[in-house]
């Protein structure tokens, strides 16, 4: 009996095999749906640990198909894309999908972001991250605090809003659109502007070299990413 | 329907003398109604009573009646009122100026209604006249297709003035075609059609008319403007006249006119055939715009069938990619490290295609591009993220001038990173392992730098204007034949398209220097907006 299952609705039987054939072990099962209703249907029933879908499939657009998928279910949702407009990949993340590879993605790299999702799911559920531990940085939002090597980092008032919302999604690409929703709220007008000067300064006070960043990740035209451990 | 023939009007004699009678009876009626009561009146009454006959009669009739009803009215004046009565002798001369006074002020009176009645029948002719080309216009410019609204246009121009033939002739750049030809036969048929067509040109690009005469003489002039009554020209040898048609003084067309027994047009004709020939030169214009239009829905299906082309090759190319990748994974993972160039080789045919599919895209002016202010050094940290895969341990020396103001650009972020990964990429391929790529963003006055400096070979001198010509490799060794050779060129026409700027220097002691000019932004600029 594996442990776990992971749904494939892609149209492409290739595509398909190279899925199951990168994630498909003793512990994982692999499902798979050429189309969006099958996928959906397959979500609702065998309830998946983690889905793989295609953002060109005939039936629906992959981008339906994730909002579908979203009002009754918050499995991990990773998008598979030949298209790379970011208008595309902003559109996806919004409609709720978790994290995007545009074709033709590595094996390694799938089977890196498959884990990392389903781990980030059994470690923290549904209710979000509340720690993170990376490169001796430590964020605890519970208490809340931020050190780094064990000594406490001074954060403002926004730049703790935005780790807050960074960590709490750790692993998940928040768009620009998310991410100022969250810290100012509809009403504030330059926060997109302001969003970039802050996301510099934290990374001045939490990145070992704020040009090279490993902690806070920018996805360029979408938006920005805490890397889960 | 204007009147353009010269004729006379053709009334009947007795419409003619009816006034005259009619006013003749009212003098002799008014005259004698104050015989009779002639003992009560006194001078200034007949005075009155006769000016409202003359009044009457030239309000009605005109002045040529007004001062025959005057001059009679001034001998009854005479004849019945001043004494000694029945006789033309005036006793007291201060009558004299009386009755002078009168014929003066009938005179005088007649002649202004006269000239008010010529002015006003004046006046409804041109707002007749106006009327009907407005309708023209409007039915003309209406016609189903601009093609035809030319043909009615020129048939009307053709059967008003008589002629035996009018033709419209478009002139764009360079080139005069004709639209349409309503002559009796068409010039392309005569036998010195080429000679004509010669002559139409000149007068669509020197704007002035052209005519030419019986004798085969050729003749410029300007169409007289409508002052004189005579018609002209006085004595005409003209059998055809070119004349240029123009909008907003640009010559759109040329409106040519023939007619064997001479043209000769009245100041009627010649205000008829201006204002046609501003219609005609609104029709050549709406059938230029109808085929402009007609090429841009052309145009916008064509770019809309190239996206199509562009997201269809790239997902039916990246199926493949994604599978023959996967598969040599797999290879790799099963122990044969020969896989690994499959890898690599389709790493490098995906990156071609999306180079291809980029320049497509960027020439067709499909790109969108979407400048707001962004962060210099989160740029830089992204293009250093998206090239640690390709730079194979290489070294890339950042140098930011850190510290306040911020480094803060008004770019499209997404362009802006691939130009510069680009260029990172363009400088790791073309300089020896041993050397490292700079990196150096500064602020320049109102622009922000991004330099990236390489020791490679430089570019020779002759192939600096060519180098961001897409496809196009300097004359020197190609260290890597793998690239596309439009990393460069992706990179300078992302850069155009935001109105940025990438130029190339060479750099001291050897090697490029490629740097990306942005509008700066400043912080408190930032803040305010």
């Amino acid at each position: 009996m594996p442990d776990r299952t992971v749904l494939v609705i892609d149209d492409e039987p290739q595509i398909r095999r190279v899925v199951r054939n990168a994630l498909s072990d003793d512990s994982t099962q692999v499902l798979e749906a050429s189309a969006a209703a099958e996928g959906i249907d397959l979500v609702a029933s065998r309830r998946p640990d983690l889905v793989v879908l295609d953002l060109g499939l005939p039936d629906v657009p992959g981008i339906d198909a994730c909002r579908d998928i979203r009002r009754f279910s918050a499995v991990p949702i990773i998008v598979l894309s030949a298209r790379h407009s970011d208008s595309d990949k902003v559109a996806l993340l919004d409609a709720g999908a978790d994290d995007y590879m545009t074709k033709p993605f590595s094996t390694r790299e799938l089977q890196a972001r498959v884990r990392a999702h389903l781990r980030r799911v059994a470690e923290v559920g549904a209710s979000g991250t509340t720690t993170v531990e990376k490169d001796g940085i430590t964020i605890d939002l519970l208490k809340p605090s931020l050190t780094r090597d064990g000594v406490p980092v001074h954060l403002t008032r926004t730049e703790w809003d935005l780790v807050r919302v960074l960590a709490k999604h750790a692993g998940r690409t928040l768009t620009h659109q998310q991410i100022f929703k969250a810290v100012w709220g509809n009403s504030y007008r330059d926060a997109q502007q302001n969003l970039r000067v802050h996301i510099r300064s934290l990374r001045r006070k939490i990145e070992p070299d704020p040009v090279r960043p490993t902690l806070i990740v920018t996805e360029p035209g979408v938006g920005y990413r805490l890397e889960y451990p | 329907m204007i009147r353009l023939e010269n004729g006379t009007r053709t009334e009947s004699m007795d419409r003619r003398y009816m006034p005259w009678i009619l006013w003749l009876l009212v003098l002799t009626a008014v005259t004698a109604g104050m015989v009779a009561l002639r003992s009560t009146l006194i001078e200034a009454h007949v005075a009155l009573a006769y000016l409202l006959v003359v009044l009457g009669g030239s309000s009605r009739h005109g002045g040529k009646i007004g001062i025959a009803l005057a001059a009679l009215a001034f001998l009854c004046f005479d004849w019945f009122f001043l004494p000694p009565f029945n006789t033309l002798t005036v006793a007291k001369p201060v009558d004299w100026i009386v009755l002078v006074a009168f014929l003066l002020t009938s005179v005088v009176a007649a002649q202004v209604f006269e000239k008010a009645r010529s002015e006003a029948s004046t006046a409804r002719e041109r707002v007749r006249e106006l009327d009907h080309l407005a309708s023209l216009g409007a039915e003309t410019l209406n016609a189903g297709r601009a093609e035809d609204a030319l043909v009615a246009i020129s048939m009307v121009i053709r059967s008003a003035l008589s002629l035996d033939g009018c033709a419209i002739y478009s002139a764009e750049n360079e080139a005069v075609d004709v639209m349409c030809d309503v002559s009796e036969t068409p010039s392309s048929d005569s036998p010195d059609s080429d000679q004509w067509h010669a002559h139409i040109e000149t007068a669509a690009h020197s704007n002035a008319a052209v005519a030419l005469g019986i004798n085969g003489a050729v003749e410029r002039f300007t169409i007289p403007a409508p002052a004189s009554d005579a018609p002209w020209p006085a004595a005409s040898d003209f059998v055809r006249l070119a004349i240029p048609l123009a909008i907003r003084e640009r010559t759109v067309g040329v409106l040519t006119i023939e007619r064997r027994a001479g043209i000769r047009l009245s100041p009627d004709q010649w205000r008829f055939l201006a204002a046609l020939s501003y219609y005609a030169a609104l029709g050549v214009e709406r059938v230029r715009l109808v085929a402009t239009a007609q090429s841009a829905d052309a145009l916008r299906e064509a770019s809309r069938l190239k996206d199509a082309v562009i997201a269809s090759v790239s997902h039916d190319l990246r199926t493949p990619l994604t599978t023959i990748k996967a598969l040599a994974a797999e290879i790799v993972a099963d122990g044969d490290d020969r896989a690994l160039t499959i890898e690599e080789e389709t790493d490098r045919l995906n990156s071609m295609v999306a180079d291809m599919l980029d320049i497509g895209r960027i020439n067709s002016g499909t790109v969108s591009v979407n400048p707001e202010p962004n962060e210099a050094e989160d740029l830089v940290g992204a293009a250093l993220q998206r090239i640690q895969g390709r730079s194979k341990g290489r070294a890339i020396r950042v140098s930011l001038e850190s510290g306040e103001p911020l480094l803060i650009g008004r770019f499209d972020y997404t362009h802006t990173l691939r130009a510069l990964v680009n260029l990172l990429e363009n400088a790791l391929k073309y300089s020896p392992d041993s050397e490292p790529v700079d990196l150096c963003v500064r602020r320049e006055d109102a622009w922000l730098v991004f330099s990236v400096l390489d020791r490679g070979d430089g570019i020779a001198p002759a192939d600096r204007a060519r180098i961001f010509e897409p496809f196009y490799r300097g004359r020197g060794p190609s260290p890597d034949a793998g690239g596309s050779g439009l990393g460069l060129s992706i990179a300078h026409a992302l850069a155009k398209a935001q109105g940025c700027s990438l130029v190339y220097e060479p750099r001291d002691r050897g090697g490029s220097v490629f740097s990306l000019r942005v509008p700066a932004v400043d912080l408190e600029e930032l803040s305010r907006s």
